[in-house]
């Protein structure tokens, strides 16, 4: 340990009076998994585009192995050996794994054009060195489970060899055995003395996988230490700068007596297979299982999101037709999707219309909305779910993850449905909007609302459910009550050991 | 992502809600540099030109307008839904052949025969286009280009190729009379304006327009019939080109298959000029009145001034071009543009 893989010193970034980073250090040692943590906000991802130089800092200097380098622009910090890998995947879908890990100029040549023999060879030794024999270098990306893409754009940075590797909230669409699968490449990574930077929302991977933690907040360091001199509640109470409150949820003991929800043998073809469930009124019901298992696939079907599914639905009693969520929204159901940016939200229109946006899709077309009306409505659902906004006319593109959740749960909770789909529902925000988020779906329950959650965060699940159904491969494999369920039992039923 | 969370606070607390208000509007309006500029156009050709600002050469230059007006509206509604109609030119030239048939040779009262002529460009609109792109799935592009061609077919085969006159005493007040000091293609413009902003601005299906631009699949989940939005958007398009079609007729007193050509591209320009953009979900009505307003200045000024009209081409193609740079640099500041830079996306 002569001198860090990577150093920052004196980082100073404001955007238009607002100043996102005062004054930030930090080292990054050579072989070590260096986990950088904070509330959204907190300067996370401005300090992370500067070291990947997708961003200019105010003032402040960077050095990489020892010498000082200034970014002009994001090929410059990759050229010098700063990779990055995101929850977006930058691949192209339709070109080979070898393609993709030797994008550009790199392939090797031969007399005339490419040599793709070796070229393919030295892309099975970068998937090699971090152990992922299972991917087939020819096969196309497309083809690829999301978890493999992540993985695919590791060798690439392998291929190039990063000194230094970002992991900019890796783990937030994977699976528990998928994390376990990155954690192996990271630590393989780590091993080959890359110094590794892993930003994430679940504190317990952060223990699990770092080596030392930087903890930033309203653009400050609030603490950069090794990870035995943390604990999880110093932690967190480091990120929010207050004690974090006990979560009480009154989770309802006994199951209702009159289910608002009945699905029999639901089907999917190739997805789901012959699911049959029940959700009482105020209950929360969890859907666990593995990315692929058909969680969301369930709750789409429900919804009549592609029209394909087979099987009856009632609510309260009364069949629902799931064909094209028009219907769905008519028989009392509303769907939370997972991705919020895209299907939840339209990004380029206001807070208002938004959350407007299902509760008059079954209004004439033709017809004046009411704007007084509208904007008293608006401004109930602001209040009732905290949703920090500048006005209901700003757009909800430019809202934080949390806000915009709580935007979708606004919209949804707005139509007066019967019962809530949730596709995971606090996927990518923050640890004080989790909590506002768990606290509105208490609230839904306590109105008698049946919830179905899928999330691929088992404690989530631990935390909110009344009962939590396990899926696997298409299949419900097991309904475990409150008392029953352990993250433990939940993971052997979800990995099909029945 | 930081300053997309503080900005607004911050603005909120420096300005009040008042003043966050107005500031929200002006920015939003996308097509402000354009209007300045239209303003300062304005004053220069008053200025340098005497013969400019009469009131014959302003009701000159709105009525020349009125065609390009109307199918700019229409055109905005599908570009605001993501979708572009490239074959409102040819539908405009093929509907005003058929106004000329149906009033020559079928001898249908101009009334009715407008009317028709109408309902005609509402079911080439919606019926073809709309229902291939919103029901069907095709590429709007593919499905446009089609109908471009097929209609300029249809049209040389049902006209010979023909220009046949059209004459009707309804026809030439509609485009050379005056109501009350204005002349009538300026009342039907700025009625076409005024329903349309309605319709953008005051309904749920105004509101669907942005929502399927801004994002099909969302607005799908939300329970809005996006196929029928879609459908409804070409529809309106097609009337317009069809209202466009009886305005031309009535203009040059003839049915010709000879008009249009050139029109989606002006049409094109008047619309992003107003802010209205490709990837739809943003833009409205108020800015393409801008638009048309401006490159309708810019050939009536070119053109008192005794500049040749190439020059006219020149400066729009520049200024659409400058337009767009300038609306990236608001948004994203000077450095958007060389980050860019070799990026494909």
């Amino acid at each position: 340990m002569s001198e860090p893989a990577l150093e920052v010193r004196g980082m100073h970034k404001s955007y238009g009076g607002v100043r996102a980073l005062r004054g930030v250090d930090m080292h990054l040692w050579p072989g070590e998994v260096h986990a950088l943590v904070g509330e959204n906000g907190s300067g996370k991802s401005t300090l992370l585009r500067i070291v990947a130089g997708q961003l200019v800092p105010d003032s402040g200097r960077l050095w990489l192995d020892g010498r000082e380098l200034r970014f002009r622009d994001a090929s410059q910090a990759i050229a010098a050996g700063i990779a990055t890998v995101t929850q977006e995947t930058t691949l192209v879908p339709d070109l080979s794994v070898t393609e993709n890990i030797f994008l550009g100029h790199r392939k090797v040549r031969a007399r005339y054009g490419i040599d793709w023999r070796a070229t393919r060879a030295r892309a099975r030794e970068a998937l090699a060195r971090l152990g992922l024999t299972g991917i087939d270098p020819g096969a196309p990306v497309r083809r690829l489970r999301p978890d493999e893409q992540q993985l695919v754009e590791i060798a690439r940075a392998i291929s190039i060899d990063a000194r230094v590797l970002i992991l900019d909230e890796p783990t937030s669409s994977l699976s528990d055995d998928e994390v376990e699968g990155l954690f192996k490449v990271v630590r393989k990574m780590a091993r080959q003395d890359v110094a590794v930077v892993f930003v994430s929302h679940r504190i317990g991977e952060v223990f699990e996988i770092a080596d030392r933690a930087t903890i930033l907040r309203d653009g400050q360091v609030v603490g950069s230490e090794p990870m035995e001199r943390y604990d999880r509640s110093r932690m967190i109470q480091l990120m929010t700068g207050r004690a974090l409150e006990e979560l009480t949820l009154d989770r309802g003991r006994h199951m209702a007596k009159d289910p608002v929800l009945r699905v029999r043998g639901l089907s999917v073809p190739g997805r789901v297979h012959d699911a049959s469930l029940e959700v009482g009124r105020g209950e929360i019901v969890g859907l666990a299982g593995l990315l692929g298992a058909g969680r969301s696939e369930l709750l789409e079907a429900l919804f009549g999101v592609h029209g394909r599914a087979r099987g009856a639905v009632e609510v309260g009693g009364v069949p629902v037709r799931h064909a094209r969520p028009l219907e769905a929204m008519s028989g009392g159901l509303a769907y939370v999707p997972a991705d919020r940016k895209n299907l939840g939200l339209v990004l380029d229109m206001s807070v208002r219309e938004n959350v407007l946006m299902a509760r008059t899709a079954r209004q004439a077309r033709v017809r004046h909305p009411r704007r007084s009306a509208e904007q008293r409505a608006v401004g109930d659902s602001m209040r009732e779910f905290r949703i920090l906004a500048g006005s209901q006319l700003a757009s909800v593109s430019q809202l934080s993850g949390g806000n915009q959740q709580k935007v979708v749960l606004a919209k949804w909770l707005g139509t007066q449905p019967r019962v809530v789909l949730m596709d995971e529902p606090t996927r990518g925000v923050d640890v004080g909007a989790k909590a506002e988020i768990y606290r509105l779906l208490n609230r839904a329950k306590e109105d008698g609302v049946g919830i179905v959650v899928s999330s691929s965060e088992t404690p989530e699940l631990l935390l909110l459910c009344d009962r939590i159904l396990v899926m696997y491969r298409g299949r419900i494999v097991a309904a475990l009550s409150r008392e029953e369920a352990t993250e433990g039992l939940i993971a052997r039923y979800g990995m099909g050991h029945g | 992502m930081e300053r997309n969370e503080l900005q607004p606070r911050l603005r909120q607390a420096l300005s009040g809600a008042s003043a966050q208000r107005a500031w929200t509007a002006a920015s939003g309006q996308r097509f402000m540099a354009v209007l300045l500029l239209l303003a300062a156009l304005f004053v220069f050709f008053s200025l340098t030109q005497e013969r400019f600002f009469t009131s014959g050469n302003i009701d000159a230059l709105l009525t020349s307008a009125s065609i390009l007006w109307v199918v700019s509206i229409g055109l905005t509604f599908v570009m605001i839904a993501g979708g572009f109609d490239l074959s409102l030119g040819s539908m405009l030239a093929l509907t005003g052949v058929a106004l000329g048939s149906l009033f020559n040779d079928l001898s249908l009262p101009i009334g009715p025969a407008i009317l028709l002529t109408l309902a005609l460009g509402l079911v080439l609109g919606g019926g073809v286009n709309g229902f291939l792109i919103g029901r069907i799935g095709l590429s709007f592009l593919v499905v446009t280009l089609g109908t471009l061609i097929l209609f300029q077919g249809a049209l040389n085969l049902w006209s010979d190729t023909k220009t046949e006159q059209v004459i009707s005493p309804l026809l030439d007040s509609l485009a050379f009379d005056a109501l009350l000091g204005v002349p009538v293609p300026v009342w039907i413009m700025a009625a076409v304006f005024l329903v349309a902003l309605y319709v953008q601005r005051s309904t749920y299906f105004g509101r669907d327009i942005y929502a399927v631009g801004g994002s099909p699949d969302a607005a799908r989940l939300s329970g809005i019939k996006v196929s029928r939005t879609i459908i409804a958007v070409y529809a309106m398009a097609g009337l317009l080109a069809a209202l466009g079609g009886v305005l031309q007729v009535a203009r040059i007193g003839a049915a010709s298959p000879l008009v249009g050509e050139a029109l989606i591209f002006d049409a094109a320009a008047a619309v992003l000029l107003g802010g209205t953009s490709f990837a739809g979900g943003v833009g409205g009505v108020g800015g393409t009145a801008v638009g048309v307003l401006f490159l309708a200045t810019l050939q009536n000024g070119l053109s008192v001034s005794g500049v040749e009209s190439f020059w006219q081409q020149i400066i729009t193609g520049a200024i659409l071009i400058a337009a767009v740079l300038l609306d990236k640099v608001q948004r994203e500041g000077w450095s958007g543009l060389r980050r860019a830079g070799g990026r494909v996306t």
